[in-house]
C-alpha cells in the first residue's frame, strides 16, 4: 500500500464513531487543561492517561494526542484574558494578546489564534504525511550507534537551549539520565540502584515524575501567588477585519514554516518556535513599534508556529521514537503503556494504527476550530472558577493518575517528592525539561551505547567511522559549543514545556 | 539566588558522588562489553566535574538575583504550600486503608479550607462530587481500580 492508501484507511479508522468521540473528548479536555492555570500540557496529559486504560490502543492514543494539541491551543485563552500563559508556548502571546484584550479586541485575538492554529496544524500535518514514510524508511537503516548519536543530539539541543546556564542544563540532563538508571539493567537484566525495594525494579515511573515536576510543582508555585482576575473584553467579534487579515496572513504562513521546521528537530521545545516567530515578525515589520501594543501579527505568528510545531513534533516521535518535549515524552509513555514502541518499526508493524493517529490530527485540528471559535465565551467563563477548586480538583486527578498506573501508593509518594523538587527547581530557575527528556531517553541511550560498544568489541571508533553517526555527533558538539559561547539568541534560551 | 545555586550545586555534587560510589560496586566491563556500572559511573564523573565548575562559576559571579530570603514564600503562601504537601502526605498514608471516597472527601475539604475557600455549600458539593462522583466515574465507567477501604467505602 502507498502513503495515500494508508492515509485513506487511517481516515476510515479515525472517523469511526468511537474514535471520533475520543478525539472530541480529547480536544475538550485538552483545551480545558490549557485554560486552567497551574496545569501544563505535560502534566495534564499525564494526569488523564488513566482515562484511556480501558480503550483500545488506537482510541487511547487518538484521545491523548487530542488532549496534547487541545492543551497547546487552550493556553492561548489565559494568555489573552489573564496575561498568564496556560502553557510555556503561550508566553509570547501574553505580550500582544493581552494588550488586544485591554483594547476590547480579545475576541479577535482568540479568533486569529484559532484560525492560525488551524492553518498551521493542517499544513504541518500534510507535511508530516509527506515526510513520515521516507523518514521512517531511512531510520530503519539506523543501527545502535546512529540511534545513540541521534538521542545525544536531541539531549544536546534541549540542554543547549535550556535556561541561562549550559552547565546547569547538562547537570539536569545527567540527573534525568541517572534516575533512568534505576531498575533492571536493560542489557544484562540485573537490578541496579534499587536498594532492595521491589517498587523500584521497574524503574522510577516516568508518569509520576512528570506529574510531580510539572503538575504538583506548578500547583505549589501557583499557590504562592495571588490569583489574577479575568479581564472583561469583547468576545463577540472573533473574526479579524480586512486590514487585520492582511497583517496576519503572512505571519500565519511564516509561523507555519518555522513551527514545522523546528518541530522536526528533536529536542527543540515548544517555546522556541513561538519566540522565533515573534522576533521574526517584529524584525520584518514596517511598524515594529506596534509590537507590545496589540499587534495582531504578534498573536497570529506565534500561535500558528505553536500549533504547527505541535503537529510536526510528532514526526521525530513517530518515525524515530524520539520525543521533542516533555509533553511528547508523556505521549511516548502512553504508547509504551499501550504496548507500542514509537519509531520506524511501528510503521511496519502497525501501519493501520499509525495512519489512524495521523488522520486524527487532521480531524482534531478541524474539531479544535469548531470547538474554539463558538465556545470561546464558555472557556472564558471557566477561567472564573475560583482557583482553590481548580487546585483541589487537579491534585485529586494527580493522585488518581499516579495511583492507577500500578495500583501502588509508592507512585503517589514519588509524585509528591518530585513535586517538591520541581517547586524548588522552579524557584531556583533551574530547567526541568532536560531532566525529563534525560529520564525518558536514558534507557534507550544507555542501551544503544552499550550495544554499539559490544558490536565494536569495545572500540570507540564505531562512533566516528560511520558517516551518519559522525555527522550527528559533530552537530551535538556544535550545539554545545554555540551554547557555551552564548551565540544562541537570548530570546530563545528557554525551552520548558 | 547565588546562595540557592550554590546549595543546589552542592546537592547535585553529592548525588553524583553517591552515584559514582554505587556504580563502582557494579560490574563496569564484562565479557560482553560495558557492564551495568559503566554508564552511571561516567554520568557520575561528568556530573561531579560539572557540578564543581558550576559552584566555582556561581561563587565567582556577582550576586545580581534575588536572595534566598526573597525566594522564600511569605507566611500566608508558606502556609498554603505546606498545607497542600501535608494533606497530600496524609492522603497517601491512608489511601489504601481508608479508601478513595473518604480520603478524597476529607482531602477536598482540607485543601479548599487551607487555600481560602469559605462557602460551606460550595465546599460540600465539591467534596461529594470529587469523592463519590469521581469514584463512580472511574471505578464503574472507566474501570480504573481505585482503593476501597477496610470499611468497604
Amino acid at each position: 500500500m502507498d502513503t495515500l492508501s494508508y492515509l485513506i484507511a487511517g481516515f476510515g479508522a479515525a472517523l469511526s464513531p468511537a474514535n471520533l468521540t475520543f478525539a472530541i473528548i480529547g480536544c475538550v479536555l485538552g483545551t480545558l487543561i490549557g485554560v486552567l492555570p497551574g496545569v501544563g500540557p505535560a502534566a495534564g496529559t499525564a494526569i488523564l492517561i488513566p482515562l484511556t486504560f480501558k480503550l483500545d490502543p488506537t482510541g487511547a492514543i487518538i484521545m491523548l494526542s487530542a488532549i496534547y494539541y487541545g492543551a497547546m491551543y487552550g493556553g492561548t485563552i489565559t494568555s489573552v484574558l489573564l496575561n498568564v500563559p496556560g502553557e510555556a508556548a503561550s508566553v509570547i502571546t501574553c505580550i500582544d494578546g493581552y494588550e488586544m484584550a485591554k483594547q476590547g479586541r480579545g475576541g479577535t485575538a482568540l479568533g486569529i489564534a484559532a484560525i492560525g492554529s488551524f492553518i498551521g496544524g493542517i499544513i504541518a500535518t500534510m507535511a508530516l504525511v509527506l515526510v513520515a514514510t521516507p523518514l521512517s524508511s531511512l531510520a530503519l537503516k539506523f543501527g545502535p550507534p546512529e540511534f545513540f548519536a541521534l538521542m545525544l543530539l536531541g539531549l544536546c539541543l534541549v540542554t543547549g537551549l535550556a535556561g541561562r546556564s549550559l552547565i546547569a542544563g547538562i547537570l539536569m540532563t545527567a540527573v534525568g539520565l541517572l534516575i533512568a538508571m534505576v531498575g533492571i539493567d536493560p542489557v544484562r537484566g540485573a537490578p541496579r540502584f534499587t536498594f532492595g525495594m521491589p517498587d523500584l525494579y521497574d524503574g522510577v515511573g516516568f508518569i509520576p515524575v512528570v506529574m510531580g515536576l510539572f503538575g504538583i510543582g506548578e500547583i505549589l508555585a501557583t499557590a504562592e501567588k495571588p490569583y489574577k482576575d479575568v479581564i472583561k473584553t469583547n468576545l463577540s467579534n472573533l473574526l479579524p477585519s480586512a486590514e487585520e487579515w492582511r497583517n496576519s496572513l503572512g505571519a500565519i504562513f511564516r509561523g507555519t514554516g518555522l513551527g514545522f521546521f523546528l518541530g522536526l528537530i528533536p529536542g527543540v521545545g515548544s517555546i522556541i518556535p513561538t519566540f522565533m516567530s515573534y522576533i521574526l515578525e517584529k524584525r520584518i515589520s514596517k511598524t515594529p513599534e506596534r509590537f507590545g501594543n496589540g499587534a495582531i501579527e504578534g498573536v497570529a505568528g506565534p500561535e500558528t508556529a505553536n500549533n504547527s510545531y505541535a503537529n510536526a513534533a510528532m514526526v521525530p516521535l513517530l518515525t524515530l521514537g524520539i520525543p521533542s518535549s516533555p509533553t511528547i515524552a508523556v505521549l511516548m509513555g502512553a504508547f509504551i503503556i499501550n504496548g507500542l514502541t514509537p519509531g520506524p518499526f511501528l510503521f511496519q508493524e502497525k501501519p493501520e494504527l499509525v495512519w489512524a493517529i495521523i488522520a486524527s490530527f487532521f480531524i482534531g485540528n478541524v474539531l479544535l476550530l469548531i470547538l474554539n471559535l463558538p465556545l470561546v465565551g464558555l472557556w472564558a467563563k471557566i477561567l472564573e472558577v475560583p482557583y482553590q477548586y481548580v487546585c483541589a480538583g487537579t491534585l485529586l486527578f494527580c493522585i488518581i493518575g499516579a495511583y492507577s498506573l500500578n495500583q501502588s501508593t509508592f507512585d503517589i509518594w514519588l509524585m509528591l517528592g518530585f513535586g517538591i523538587i520541581g517547586y524548588a527547581l522552579r524557584k531556583l530557575d533551574l530547567p526541568l525539561a532536560p531532566a525529563v527528556l534525560g529520564l525518558i531517553l536514558g534507557p534507550q541511550l544507555e542501551k544503544s551505547l552499550r550495544t554499539s560498544l559490544e558490536m565494536s568489541a569495545g572500540a570507540y571508533d564505531i562512533f566516528y567511522t560511520r558517516p551518519i553517526t559522525l555527522v550527528l555527533l559533530i552537530l551535538s558538539a556544535l550545539i554545545l559549543v554555540i551554547s557555551a559561547l552564548n551565540l544562541a539568541p537570548k530570546e530563545i534560551r528557554v525551552s520548558e514545556d | 539566588m547565588k546562595r540557592g545555586w550554590q546549595l543546589a550545586s552542592l546537592g547535585l555534587m553529592a548525588l553524583f558522588a553517591y552515584a559514582i560510589w554505587l556504580s563502582a560496586n557494579l560490574p563496569l566491563i564484562d565479557e560482553l562489553g560495558p557492564g551495568p556500572g559503566f554508564f552511571p559511573l561516567w554520568l557520575g564523573i561528568i556530573g561531579l566535574l560539572l557540578g564543581t565548575i558550576l559552584i566555582v562559576q556561581v561563587t565567582r559571579a556577582p550576586d545580581d538575583g534575588p536572595s534566598v530570603a526573597e525566594l522564600m514564600p511569605d507566611a500566608a503562601a508558606f502556609f498554603r504550600i505546606g498545607a497542600i504537601i501535608v494533606v497530600l502526605a496524609f492522603v497517601t498514608l491512608g489511601f489504601e486503608q481508608v479508601g478513595y471516597r473518604i480520603t478524597a472527601f476529607v482531602f477536598s475539604i482540607a485543601v479548599l479550607l487551607a487555600l481560602g475557600a469559605r462557602s460551606p455549600v460550595a465546599i460540600g458539593i465539591f467534596a461529594v462530587c470529587a469523592s463519590f462522583g469521581v469514584f463512580h466515574a472511574f471505578y464503574y465507567w472507566l474501570k480504573v481500580p481505585l482503593p476501597i477501604g477496610t470499611l468497604g467505602i
